[in-house]
């Protein structure tokens, strides 16, 4: 037992109000979230219950699929309403997979971080490929696509390799430690979608020229 | 035979996903809400290959100390016998680690309710219809890539056949004989009636096998937000005959029991790992 439920409300007791984009307000019919960016506008279209923050999370504003949801494109203008604890955890759950979980385990030391060659190293079928990459092309790659402005608001725990860092992103994108007031968001292993575009890195360099 | 109550135990649905079709991993999420509603499992979750919660993240928001794993695929294949197992890191049927127990189980399209459930979709688009005349067509991809899941649509349908109460019950595949797009010519009954035994919906049903079928055009571009309406304009009268299509048979409410059965059967298969 992790204790995932107690984490958040002992988190929002004090003071927590920001997990991504996602701003949590207590109020007394239970919790109100929205867009951080929406705090202060007031026609803000209503929702309430777990199940709207799936629909909420799934497409950005342009209307377009959102497969990675820590991606800096949540939709705004709306509020959400949710009534109790249990909810709220699935709500988040669905705003941003895992998140929660994947912050206790790292506050009770069992998250193990998976260097990008680890994870390369695993794949099979059409992605064992992805094991061509160079270290250069792979810097470059996670520089790229993982970045924070318009790229992935999680922090990164992973190295390309043992003892080798990822060099090109600043280094407040390792740290482990939110900003007061907020839930980390943290990645400590690469996702499907670095590992499908590592393929097509190797795709690329491999046609002729 | 649905398991018993199971408050400290945790149900983990394992889905594909995709990164570019949201309806892959939804039929997923809505047999997880429904499951979670009724209260059998104490947690339940979703995780995918290509969509978050990830396979590799989704043990973290776990709580319990039992955890139950069933693939929503259709069929056995390379996503359940290598990639889940490898993602979860799992061992065997029951895999111990850090003083948990995760069971893995069967994937939902292996049980023997499928069968009831194309049935029941069958007879649902097609209201009305007398089954003696008409010809039922199970739709599978068909090709290697997909794995068994062109055995597992003709085990099917020699499932149903052997009901007797379709006038004619036939595999058809969209990349391999039998060609759907012969459905014409090889339906013998004035109805004609489509189930693709798909897990989702998505290009293949919204209009890949609708244009085989002669009932939708191809689109210029990525199947449009308009394409639903295809399962929606039935009856078809085409070719002389009245046709009905149904979208995936993944995305039938029911599939949530077929989800929670195959918790029951991996139950009644392995009791001593209650105590292993």
């Amino acid at each position: 037992m992790n204790g995932i439920t107690e984490a958040l409300e002992r988190w929002l007791r004090a003071g927590g109000r920001e997990i991504g984009e996602v701003h949590i307000q207590s109020v007394d019919s239970g919790w109100e979230l929205r867009h951080r960016l929406d705090e202060p506008r007031a026609n803000l279209i209503a929702h309430t219950g777990a199940e709207a923050a799936r629909v909420l999370a799934q497409y950005t504003d342009a209307g377009e699929f959102r497969p990675l949801k820590t991606a800096p494109n949540l939709r705004r203008g709306w509020l959400l309403t949710i009534p109790d604890l249990g909810e709220l955890r699935r709500a988040l759950d669905y705003f941003y997979p895992a998140m929660l979980g994947v912050g206790v385990s790292y506050t009770l030391g069992t998250l193990v971080p998976v260097a990008l060659r680890t994870t390369l190293a695993r794949q099979t079928g059409m992605y064992r490929v992805t094991q061509k990459i160079t270290d250069t092309q792979a810097q470059q790659m996670v520089g790229d696509f993982c970045r924070s402005d318009g790229g992935c608001l999680k922090h990164i725990l992973w190295p390309l390799a043992p003892g080798e860092p990822i060099s090109t992103l600043p280094a407040e994108k390792f740290s482990p430690e939110a900003a007061p007031a907020t839930w980390p968001l943290l990645c400590h292993e690469a996702c499907n979608l670095l590992v499908a575009k590592a393929r097509e890195v190797v795709k690329k360099a491999d046609l002729p020229s | 035979m649905l398991p018993k109550p199971k408050p400290h135990s945790a149900l983990i649905i394992a889905g594909h996903g995709s990164t570019v079709n949201p309806d892959s991993s939804a039929p997923t999420f809505d047999h997880a809400a429904e499951i979670a509603r009724r209260g059998i499992f104490g947690e339940v979750y979703c995780a995918f290959w290509k969509e978050e919660p990830s396979l590799r993240q989704v043990l973290h928001m776990v709580e319990a100390d039992e955890i139950y794993v069933v693939p929503n695929f259709i069929s056995e294949g390379y996503f359940t016998r290598t990639v889940i197992p490898r993602e979860l890191e799992l061992t065997g049927p029951v895999t111990h680690r850090d003083g948990r127990t995760i069971k893995y189980c069967e994937p939902v399209g292996n049980h023997p309710r499928m069968t009831e459930l194309l049935l029941h979709r069958a007879a649902v688009i097609a209201p009305g219809i007398p089954p003696r005349e008409t010809s039922l067509f199970i739709v599978g991809h068909g090709t290697d890539l997909n794995d068994n899941s062109a055995v597992a649509a003709k085990r099917e349908v020699e499932r149903i056949a052997a009901r007797g109460l379709y006038g004619e019950v036939l595999n058809a595949y969209m990349e391999e004989e039998p060609l759907i797009s012969k459905w014409a010519e090889s339906a013998k009954h004035p109805n004609v009636v489509v189930v693709p035994f798909f897990i989702s919906d998505g290009l293949h049903s919204y209009e890949d096998i609708p244009v085989l079928l002669g009932i939708a055009e191809e689109s210029p571009g990525a199947a449009s937000a308009t394409a639903k309406n295809v399962f929606t304009r039935n009856p078809y009268h085409l070719r002389g005959r009245s046709l009905y299509y149904a979208s995936a048979i993944g995305t039938e409410p029911m599939f949530a029991d077929v989800i929670l059965e195959q918790v029951a059967a991996f139950d009644a298969v392995e009791p001593a790992s209650v105590f292993a």
